[in-house]
């Protein structure tokens, strides 16, 4: 009967850390896609931006008209919806790239970085910029605590069970993390 | 942002007239002082010489008695008309005209200096750094102004809360706590945000253990943030009631901004974000922007000493690069 009783209450101490494995690992999932949406509602901030900046730019910058059509297809697709969560970030990196690239041009048309309607957009763009990476970087933190969940003992044990996987972190692309060569800037 | 050179420069040949004019008056102080305290303890003494001498069984009591009375008065009232001789009344509110404030205005012509006025408790709590509740709040030498698109606000202050214990004889105790003295700086931010983000000295270090108490923080409504700068992370928690507007505060640059500012400082630093707002609190010892009395006014590493202390704090604005405005915040 003792041996019985003593089994029992192993058994209830075994599910009560199952459940608070469990309930920690779904917690932290949650908190990690919430970043994602985060991500994702700033992403969309930019989104709005993008037409505005095109119609403000095009009319200065003659030989930027490509990468112009380039950032408004790149916009229309990622607004379609319908895309897989890797896809979004890829096309996302595409459009940072893009706006990146303008942004440089816009030193070469002293019209336009003396308008004040760039001024202002430039500004926004900025903002949007900064809200973003500082969404990237929420998400990451979420991600890692998630992970570290996934793979440390003893809750990666529940994460086999209930099969939790890991999630990628952000990457900052190989392009943001080169240093700024500003002797090239100048010679161009 | 000017040199110390320059402010050698400025204190020769612009402060030293008044330096000087200020140190004969403190010296004129000193001296009175040493006087009445001299003549206070001769007095003393030829009482005590009197009193030995009185040869009591001669006399009856009453008459000793009032001759000691009369003996008290007129001790007291030496001291007091001595005090009064010595005493500059102006002295101490001339300091801050010639001295502080001479040195505000050099920093930047554009800050104001109000010797009497300080950070208002509202905005100390507005801060949400301490959350204790503040029984005594007092400060002064209040410093504002524009440092280029950046206002700026900061005065010394000195917050306290009070406990009463009563023994087993019903008598009741009370005692002040400090929560804190010192520098209490505020700025307008150059970026829009509506939560608050908290930036506290880290005092638990690092660790599984030390992580698990960061957390475990529930007198805030903020969350901990768990930041990527390992170098910020030695040295400061972070908590903020926004997981992404606390990381859109802090971007990596200002983090690591504030770690080089930490150095150059290495008293216990105090940050928050509410409101658009900046709030820094720098704990202090000493008593900022006071008048020595033992110390010769002309000699130059005194008045550096307040000149830096202001510089220090106007300098937040370039450390932290306040004025960078590429946001939609002009």
């Amino acid at each position: 009967m003792e041996g019985f009783t003593t089994l029992l209450i192993v058994l209830g101490v075994l599910v009560l850390f199952a459940i608070l494995g469990y309930n920690r690992l779904v917690r932290l999932r949650n908190m990690a896609e919430k970043a994602f949406a985060s991500i994702d509602a700033m992403a969309k901030k930019r989104y709005d931006l993008i037409p505005n900046l095109v119609a403000t730019v095009q009319q200065y910058m003659e030989h930027e008209r490509s990468t112009l059509t380039e950032i408004t297809e790149m916009r229309a697709k990622a607004v379609s919806g319908n895309l897989s969560d890797n896809e979004k970030v890829d096309l996302d990196n595409k459009i940072s790239r893009a706006m990146g690239g303008i942004m440089v041009a816009v030193e070469n048309y002293p019209d336009l970085k003396a308008n004040q309607n760039f001024i202002q957009l430039q500004g926004s763009l900025n903002e949007v910029e900064e809200q973003l990476s500082a969404a990237r970087r929420a998400y990451n933190a979420a991600v890692t605590d998630y992970n570290n969940a996934c793979q440390m003992f003893p809750s990666n044990v529940f994460a086999l069970v209930f099969n939790f996987k890991t999630k990628r972190l952000f990457e900052i692309s190989e392009q943001e993390r080169q240093n700024v060569d500003v002797k090239a800037l100048f010679n161009k | 942002m000017k040199s110390l050179d320059e402010f050698q420069k400025f204190f020769n040949q612009v402060m030293m007239p008044d330096l000087k004019a200020l140190d004969d008056r403190r010296k004129k102080i000193v001296n009175r002082s040493a006087i009445v305290i001299l003549l206070t303890l001769l007095l003393l003494l030829l009482a005590t010489v009197i009193y030995l001498n009185l040869d009591a069984s001669k006399q009856d009591n009453n008459s000793v008695f009032y001759f000691i009375l009369v003996l008290a008065a007129i001790i007291i009232g030496a001291i007091i008309t001595g005090n009064n001789w010595a005493r500059d009344k102006t002295f101490y509110s001339d300091f801050k005209q010639k001295v502080i404030e001479p040195i505000v205005k050099f920093v930047s012509p554009e800050l104001n200096y109000e010797p009497k006025n300080y950070v208002g408790s509202d905005s100390f709590q507005r801060s949400r750094i301490f959350l204790n509740r503040i029984d005594r709040y007092s400060g002064d030498d209040m410093v504002h102004g524009k440092v280029d698109k950046t206002q700026i606000w900061f005065s010394e202050v000195k917050a306290e809360y009070k406990t009463t214990t009563t023994d087993k004889k019903g008598r009741t105790k009370t005692t002040w706590h400090t929560i804190f003295k010192g520098l209490f700086f505020i700025a307008d931010f150059n970026k829009h945000f509506q939560t608050s983000t908290v930036v506290l000295p880290n005092r638990l270090g690092k660790g599984f253990l030390a992580d698990f108490f960061k957390k475990m923080n529930f007198s805030r409504r903020e969350k901990l943030v768990k930041l990527e700068d390992p170098d910020f992370n030695k040295h400061f928690v972070v908590y903020g009631e926004d997981q992404v507007e606390a990381r859109y505060v802090l971007s990596t640059s200002l983090m690591r901004r504030i770690s080089e500012f930490r150095e150059k400082h290495p008293n216990h630093l105090y940050i928050s974000f509410v409101n658009s707002f900046l709030y820094i609190a720098i704990a202090y010892r000493k008593n900022l922007f006071e008048p020595s009395y033992f110390k010769k006014m002309t000699r130059f590493s005194l008045v550096q000493e307040y000149f830096e202390d202001i510089q220090l704090a106007v300098n937040i604005v370039e450390d932290l690069n306040l004025n960078n405005r590429i946001w939609t915040k002009q």
